[in-house]
């Protein structure tokens, strides 16, 4: 097991939002106490519903917002106490990729220049290098060298989300960061990228952090996965296993809730009802309690902590030990032989359309 | 086939841009019964927004022209009606719900007042009654504490309450169909889920038909009696949601499926389409899936009619069905 790269303890942040014509700020604790570490070479996975401080909790670990209370700590270090060339080091060793291929690139850059801009920022290389290492990382990402010299608008989202991740890749991170970096791409250009991300993670080693609403995808990427809810880390484990025994309601009732693209997975009723809580003031005890079908008085009043069970598996709730929850069952997903062929035949005839045929259509289609 | 005429019947449905020289929606037909609901299934800009909104009669004051076809309801084609019948049809007869409740939600009306209003339009009733009915109708939906939530503004209420307010809203005539555009794209997926449930129990319960836009196969499989299947404007693979789902046919519906990240397992590397949509003014002339095809080859230049492989299950390839076909030789030549 390698040594963790970036480590979270008891990590914090609220916001004050809008005041209110009358009466106190709010606050919202966007995320709440959170502890977990991160191995070298992962790909690490955080899940949970809109607004449960996924990506607050991203940009803390990359240091583009200040925690309220805890720390992050990065190869050893503290990222609140860096300063000068450490700093530096920690912004090009660690990068983002934004969900929105359309408004993270500035229009009035060239992809060349885009590309090329972290590069200037930390003084690496000549001019030339730097044109050179915009070309490879163009090819990397399935783009072609000559695209250097367009603006991002001549490019589909797909392509866009490319030049983000080339532009992620630019300085040679370590870590790269992705707040839902497929979430606004259709499924046949998510493919597209999702096997992007992963050739190039295998070719660099980097640590990937993915955030992603799409389970589907997080199953298919993801080596571990955290599940949040309203600020806090429910349960954290392998993501095989989360996915198959969910430890913690709030997971079952997630996976229970996805629409599974079969015949015969129907869902006869949904587990999960009601709403989630206002994060302004969020339940008392467990936060989840409000919707959870196993709740016992305890829950109303005590907070479960975040507890270690089998095989690396942790999980927030009091009753961990003594449930048995309900995975994604896979039996019932098996196609018929007659169409695993036809499949199979799709599969190899894709597979013959060789790489620079794929490169000389997208050309062509922009 | 049911021998009873279909509730719909929409026959070769085309839409333009005026003076463009492709149609965006070409030569859509589908049927649907009584009770039943199909999903229109498909990547974004295929054309499944203008479909539901032609069928609405709600392509008035845009750019986009209806350019043949009909769509016969109820002993009116919807798609040469005059207005008149048209919005007297709609909200009463002809419902629908969109992705974003806001855009149809009035932010300055109670939602109480918004439901009575939408019933009083279309029925002789009184403003009490109006409001009694909107009260059912919350209840209905199952919202929580229905009678306070009738003076609330839509403001108030969370994305999935929203969209509930408008399927109460657009089920209070008891339409006899009821036309949802991506109702949960936007939701998260455990409030989906929810929606999901109550769209199927009300279509079981007051045995309207539905139509059910989404690019999520998921939701296909969960809500689907029936599925179409479109690309680049045009429906290339159609039949029962056992079908589409056990049998699938073109090779974009294999493309798509293959695409999707299994939930089951880490498989390895997703089996992708190459290549993006092709944009409306660059249109293919034949099949408008061959240059991301691994199966096109000249005959392909050629648009494929969509024909019937079996009983109810209609598909627009030339090859199909493809374990006669060979992948094409030619696409190192052509590169
Ligand atoms: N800058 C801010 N000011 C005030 N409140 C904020 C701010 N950023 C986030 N919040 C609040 O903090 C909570 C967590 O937000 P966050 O954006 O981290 O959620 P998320 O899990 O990324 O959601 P989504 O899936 O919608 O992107 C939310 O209640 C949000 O409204
Ligand atoms: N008012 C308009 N004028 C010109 N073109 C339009 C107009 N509305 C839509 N289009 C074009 O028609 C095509 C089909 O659009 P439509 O909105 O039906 O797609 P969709 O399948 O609903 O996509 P999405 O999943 O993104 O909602 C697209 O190429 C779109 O750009
Ligand atoms: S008609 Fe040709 S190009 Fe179109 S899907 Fe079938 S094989 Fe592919
Ligand atoms: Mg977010
Ligand atoms: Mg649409």
């Amino acid at each position: 097991m390698n040594a963790p790269i970036l480590q979270a303890r008891g990590l914090m942040r609220h916001f004050i939002t809008n005041k209110p014509l009358f009466g106190a700020p709010s606050i919202v604790q966007a995320v709440n106490g959170v502890d977990f570490e991160i191995i070298e070479g992962e790909t690490f996975a955080i899940v949970g519903e809109s607004g449960c401080g996924k990506s607050t909790l991203a940009r803390l670990l990359s240091h583009l917002i200040e925690a309220s209370e805890g720390s992050v700590i990065y190869d050893g270090r503290e990222i609140s106490g860096l300063t000068g060339a450490e700093l530096r080091d920690l912004r090009r060793e660690m990068q983002f990729i934004f969900q929105d291929p359309f408004s993270s690139l500035n229009p009035r850059m060239t992809v060349g220049a885009l590309i090329g801009e972290p590069l200037r920022i930390h003084k690496i290389g000549t001019p030339a290098e730097r044109r050179a290492k915009v070309a490879e990382l163009l090819r990397k990402v399935g783009l072609r060298p000559e695209h250097a010299d367009r603006y991002p608008h001549e490019f589909s989202g797909g392509q866009r989300q490319r030049i983000g991740i080339a532009r992620a890749l630019a300085t040679g991170p370590r870590i790269v960061i992705g707040d839902e970096p497929v979430s606004a791409l259709d499924v046949s250009i998510q493919a597209q990228v999702v096997n992007i991300l992963e050739d190039l993670k295998d070719e660099f080693g980097l640590t990937l952090i993915i955030i992603a609403h799409d389970l589907a995808v997080i199953r298919h990427v993801a080596d571990r996965v955290a599940v949040m809810y309203l600020g806090e880390i429910v349960e954290l484990g392998e993501a095989a296993e989360v996915f198959a025994a969910p430890a913690h309601p709030y997971t079952e009732a997630l996976l229970s809730a996805i629409p599974i693209p079969a015949t015969g997975a129907r869902k006869v009723q949904t587990k999960i009802e009601g709403d989630p809580p206002n994060p302004i003031s969020p339940p008392s005890g467990c936060r989840f309690h409000t919707r959870c079908t196993y709740v016992q008085d305890i829950c109303r009043t005590e907070r479960p902590q975040l507890r270690d069970m089998d095989q690396g598996r942790r999980v927030a709730c009091h009753f961990a030990d003594n449930m048995s929850l309900e995975g994604i069952r896979t039996d019932n997903q098996a196609r018929p032989p007659a169409v695993a062929r036809r499949f199979a035949r799709y599969s190899a005839a894709r597979a013959s359309m060789t790489a620079n045929t794929e490169s000389a259509k997208l050309e062509k289609e922009e | 086939m049911t021998a009873s005429k279909p509730l719909l019947d929409v026959r070769g449905l085309s839409i333009r841009v005026a003076g463009a020289a492709r149609p965006l929606v070409d030569d859509v037909s589908f049927s649907l019964d009584a009770g039943e609901t199909l999903c229109i299934v498909g990547e974004s800009g295929c054309g499944k927004s203008l479909t539901a909104l032609a069928l609405m009669g709600l392509l008035e004051g845009t750019p986009l022209r209806i350019d043949g076809g009909t769509a016969e309801f109820q002993e009116t084609d919807l798609l040469s009606a005059p207005q008149a019948t048209l919005r007297a049809l709609r909200g009463d007869r002809i419902a629908m719900i969109f992705q974003e409740p806001m855009t149809s939600l009035n932010p300055a009306l109670k939602i109480g007042d918004q439901i009575a209003e939408a019933v009083c339009e279309h029925r002789d009733v009184s403003r009490e009654a109006g409001r009694a009915r909107a009260l059912e109708m919350l209840k209905r939906v199952r919202i929580p504490a229905a009678e306070s939530r009738l003076d609330e503004y839509p403001y108030q209420l969370s994305g999935g309450m929203r969209q509930r307010v408008m399927i109460a809203m657009a089920l209070a005539n008891d339409p006899a169909l009821l036309i949802a555009d991506e109702p949960t794209t936007a939701l998260d997926v455990t409030i989906q889920a929810q929606i999901l449930d109550l769209m199927r129990n009300l279509g079981r319960e007051t045995g309207a038909a539905q139509i059910m836009i989404t690019h999520d196969l998921g939701v296909v499989a969960e809500m689907a009696d029936k599925v179409a299947v479109m690309y680049a404007g045009r429906i290339v693979e159609a039949g029962t949601v056992t079908q589409i789902f056990d049998d699938p046919q073109h090779p974009y519906t294999l493309g798509l499926m293959s695409s999707m990240p299994s939930l089951a397992g880490r498989s390895e590397r997703l089996v992708t389409i190459p290549g993006t949509v092709p944009s409306p003014l660059d249109m293919p002339v034949g099949c408008r899936f061959a240059p991301r095809c691994p199966f096109a080859d000249a005959a392909c230049e050629a648009p494929p009619q969509l024909v019937d492989l079996e009983a109810g299950h209609r598909v627009a390839c030339w090859h199909a069905p493809i374990e006669q076909a060979e992948p094409t030789p030619a696409w190192r030549e052509t590169a």
